[in-house]
């Protein structure tokens, strides 16, 4: 399949070629951007934000094909785009590659690498991971109807179970991944570029007062893992709205904020 | 019931829960208490908050707990709001330092936290009040 013409495509299906076709010639342009030597900082991190937004269906796409494995899809998308942040960063417009074609394995890469690592670390039953992925879905929309988050039994309510199996069920979201919480983040280039481009400003953390010994830890924190910590003290948001803020469940919220906490107590005790 | 706060806890707890002072049974008493702040119909959010203030107290305290004692947890659990109390016999108890993180991030998490450090025993006690389930506006 590889060896067949590149323009095949564009036979096949005359439409969903052109859009096809647009894509290409945006994203050659951007990277063309890019790889330009003398380009401004705004105007590269604005293309390099272009590229992300244009290859977004990408990702959804590759997602999609993750479905139904006990992860929220939005969640998987999530991950994706870390995936498809490194692609751009390390596309080489040289080398004669559609980007699509560069980008799709590094975003189901980092998909898979997100099951390999963050994978059930104790065997739940499916029920469970259903459950689990049934109480976020319901949760996210009875926050929204609520104005605050649900409780367990307004949970079992809506979806017809006891309030028993709904703790139950958040108890098996928090054995999810026990044994990664002090693993680190070992993403190379960090993923603070997609938040950056949702748009909060960072400017609370600066002007709280840090003790001298927490200053560092929280420098060493990977972007993503600062700004939750920041919202949620700093703001006083709660956990749902950090999620709706940065576009991921609030379980995996709880996950990331329970890992920084113990991170940053273990990185303390060291001292 | 208790009230929200007081001083004055019923010396006779709702809950109680014995664990060896070490950092692997911090879990189960994280899982018990949001167990729990779940059947006082806590929300979502408030039982997470709970859960990782009990955390940080358990932490706290286990730092001076004397090796092979017990960490004691004490639920008292009232209208909508719960009373946690960790407790361990320490060897010689710190004064709690107010600055530390742990117990910042305790004192933003609870609605109200105190700290009493006896001749040889820690004690920590937190309130998490339910957020009301009217309009939260």
């Amino acid at each position: 399949m590889s060896d067949d013409e590149p323009t095949r495509d564009e036979l096949v299906d005359p439409p969903r070629s052109a859009a096809v076709e647009e894509t290409r010639r945006r994203s050659a342009e951007l990277f063309a951007v890019l790889s330009a030597p003398d380009v401004g900082l705004a105007d590269r991190s604005d293309a390099r934000e272009q590229l992300v937004h244009l290859h977004l269906p990408l990702v959804e796409h590759c997602a999609r094909r993750f479905r139904n494995r006990g992860e929220a899809l939005e969640d998987l998308v999530q991950v994706g785009t870390i995936g498809l942040l490194k692609a751009v960063d390390r596309f080489d417009n040289e080398r004669g590659v559609e980007f699509s074609t560069y980008a799709t394995p590094t975003i189901i890469g980092e998909i898979k690498r997100h099951f390999r690592d963050k994978g059930w670390a104790i065997r739940v039953p499916r029920r469970l991971q259903e459950l689990r992925m049934q109480i976020g879905t319901t949760s996210a929309e009875l926050t929204q109807a609520l104005g605050r988050s649900p409780t367990p039994r307004e949970l079992a309510e809506r979806i017809g179970c006891t309030v028993e199996e709904i703790v139950e069920g958040l108890e098996s979201g928090n054995a999810y991944s026990t044994l990664s919480l002090d693993a680190g983040d070992d993403s190379d280039d960090g993923t603070g570029t997609m938040l950056d481009t949702i748009g909060v400003e960072d400017d609370s953390l600066e002007n709280v007062e840090i003790r001298e010994s927490i200053k560092p830890l929280l420098d060493a924190l990977d972007d993503r893992e600062k700004k939750i910590l920041m919202l949620r003290f700093f703001r006083n948001m709660t956990q749902s709205q950090i999620a709706a803020e940065i576009g991921i469940s609030q379980m995996h919220v709880s996950r990331l904020l329970t890992r920084t906490l113990d991170h940053l107590r273990t990185a303390l005790e060291t001292d | 019931m208790p009230l929200t706060g007081s001083d004055e806890l019923p010396e006779r707890a709702d809950v109680e829960l014995r664990l060896p002072a070490e950092g692997v049974y911090v879990s189960v008493l994280r899982t018990t208490t949001a167990g729990l702040a779940a059947r006082l119909d806590f929300t979502l959010d408030d039982i997470e908050d709970l859960r990782m203030a009990v955390g940080e107290a358990a932490a706290i305290v286990l730092e001076s707990a004397a090796a092979g004692t017990d960490v004691v947890a004490r639920f008292w659990l009232g209208d909508r709001t719960m009373t946690v109390s960790v407790a361990a016999d320490c060897a010689a108890p710190a004064e709690i330092d107010e600055d530390s993180f742990a117990w910042q991030v305790l004192t933003t998490l609870a609605t109200s936290a105190r700290a009493s450090t006896g001749q040889s025993r820690l004690d920590i006690t937190l309130v998490v009040q339910a957020t009301p389930l009217e309009a939260a506006l």
